[in-house]
């Protein structure tokens, strides 16, 4: 439909009316005769005329006012629930549809406003609870930095101890390693004496078998003096039989004598003499016997003397062969204790080398738990700006739900379609 | 007189040596059971038969020196013979007859003290018996 301006209107009614009048006016004229009666009636009907149209023109326009007015009071109050009604097609008809998208701008605002207060609400509560969460968070975040300081530096004192206790430990080791290279000398000393008297127990042992093949040589005629003794012994003894029987001989030839009376006194002088010759003979053989026993004695124990000797001598040449072989063990144990302790120096040596290489790391590690002292000690301060930042935060919150809360009480004011 | 001396057991014993028949040795001893300790045993010398008696054992009834080889004075006197074992044979000697035991025989001034066969087989007739 076509938009009619107020004013075309008004000049249209103003011409359709002028008509009727003109009509009504020459009708009259017609009717009548009397000029001014037609006159004064043609007037009366035009007043009459402009004033029912000038009521009733104004009353079509207050009325559509006045409604538009009623809308407004309602949105004023808060009602946005009304549908303004669009009813002509004039100039009002503009204000009507300015004024219905002002209210549908008011409906959306307000709408947007809700949503936002929502929203806001909704933030607020996600915030809220996030910021609990963040300072509870800080304040673990500052306990376990505490205790991660706390840590730092007891970690730092132990790292320090630590490389007291290794600096110590790899001064014993060096010292060990000094020592180490000593005994390494010593060894090699022990060694060279070890082979010496290996070398001279072989010797001695060579001295031994020719001394005991020398005892064994000059035993030989010691053997050969004992069977001469023993010899001597048997003659002896048949000189002792020879010296008894020429005693029994003599006795009873004195007594064969005696028995003769005077005749056998010259024989029994003979007797006499005989026995006494070989009692002579006798005692000078004991007497023989006595020394050739001791001479049988004394070889007797030479010869066990020298059985002893030889004995002595074969258990010396043993205890020497052992000691060879003792020498022998010594050098090749020896050798294998300078081999054990040329490798434990070399051990003791990378020992020393991989401790220092550890006390680096101890250092740098000392270094770390100094930096994560410091840092932990920054991290408790950050927390502690953190918490000071969320109690902003919270404050800021807290002016958020206040705002949110205006605004809902601002939506609250409004009534839109449907509420 | 002559005297034939020895000594046994410390004593120095004579014997008149018209009764000596001869000294013996080595000869085996057959030992005899049931006769006095000092009774060795009998020999068998020439056909015959002599009881031998220890001369030591029989002096001081005590065992006297061992003997290896000992010499064997043998006795005759009326049908009658023993052999005698000494320590050891001192020999012949002349003494005084002043009829009794104590005559001094050498010069040390030892004393010799006299027996009898018949003696000697008398004290050995009193000796106890062995077993």
């Amino acid at each position: 439909m076509s938009r009619t301006s107020i004013r075309n209107k008004l000049i249209l009614s103003f011409l359709v009316l002028l008509l009727l009048l003109m009509m009504v006016i020459a009708v009259i004229n017609r009717l009548t005769d009397d000029y001014y009666t037609a006159q004064a009636i043609s007037v009366a009907l035009a007043l009459a005329a402009g004033a029912l149209f000038g009521g009733y023109f104004s009353r079509s326009i207050v009325r559509r006012l006045n409604s538009l007015s009623a809308v407004a009071r309602e949105i004023s109050r808060g009602d946005l629930s009304k549908d303004i009604p669009l009813l002509s097609q004039d100039e009002i008809r503009d204000l009507e549809e300015v004024f219905a998208a002002m209210v549908e701008d008011l409906r959306e605002m307000i709408l947007d406003i809700k949503n936002v207060a929502s929203k806001m609400e909704e933030t607020n509560r996600t915030l809220s609870s996030l910021s609990e969460k963040v300072l509870a968070s800080s304040k673990e975040i500052d306990e376990s930095a505490m205790a991660i300081a706390e840590g730092s530096e007891h970690q730092t004192m132990i790292v320090q101890k630590t490389s007291l206790i290794i600096n110590n430990c790899l001064d014993q080791m060096d010292a060990a390693g000094r020592q180490s290279a000593k005994t390494v000398l010593k060894i090699n000393n022990a060694l060279v004496k070890t082979g010496t008297g290996e070398t001279k127990a072989r010797q001695t042992l060579g001295y031994l078998d020719n001394v005991l093949r020398q005892i064994v040589e000059n035993t030989k005629p010691i053997y050969r003096l004992s069977n001469k003794v023993e010899k001597i012994r048997m003659v002896m003894h048949v000189m002792d039989e020879v010296a008894q029987k020429t005693e029994l001989l003599s006795l009873n030839a004195s007594i064969e004598a005696t028995r003769a009376g005077e005749m056998g006194k010259g024989f029994a002088l003979v007797a006499n003499e005989i026995r006494s010759m070989a009692e002579n003979s006798k005692q000078s053989s004991h007497e023989i016997r006595q020394i050739v026993d001791d001479i049988f004695q004394d070889n007797k124990v030479v010869i066990q003397t020298l059985r002893k000797s030889e004995e002595d001598v074969g258990k010396g040449r043993g205890i020497i062969g052992s000691m060879v072989g003792t020498f022998r063990e010594m050098v090749s144990g020896v050798k294998e204790i300078s081999s054990e302790v040329k490798a434990v120096e070399k051990v003791t040596l990378k020992q020393v080398k991989e401790i220092r290489g550890l006390l680096s790391h101890f250092e740098a590690l000392s270094r770390l738990a100094q930096q994560n002292f410091v840092s932990t000690q920054k991290t408790t301060v950050g927390t502690r700006s953190q918490k000071e930042g969320m109690k902003k935060i919270v404050e800021l919150m807290q002016s958020l739900n206040v705002l949110s809360e205006r605004m809902k009480a601002s939506h609250r004011r409004f009534r839109l379609r449907g509420d | 007189m002559d005297i034939f001396i020895f000594e046994a057991a410390g004593h120095y014993i004579g014997i008149e040596a018209k009764y000596i028949y001869r000294i013996a040795d080595n000869v085996n001893i057959v030992p005899v059971p049931l006769m006095p300790g000092c009774y060795e045993g009998l020999i068998y010398y020439r056909g015959d038969l002599f009881d031998v008696i220890d001369m030591g054992r029989f002096m001081e009834e005590e065992p006297s020196t061992p003997h290896d080889d000992p010499y064997i004075i043998l006795l005759k006197w009326n049908a009658e013979m023993v052999g005698l074992i000494p320590d050891r044979i001192v020999g012949i000697k002349w003494v005084e007859d002043n009829g009794g035991t104590g005559a001094v025989f050498n010069e040390r001034g030892d004393t010799v003290e006299l027996m009898t066969p018949g003696g000697i087989w008398k004290k050995l007739a009193g000796l106890a018996h062995g077993t």
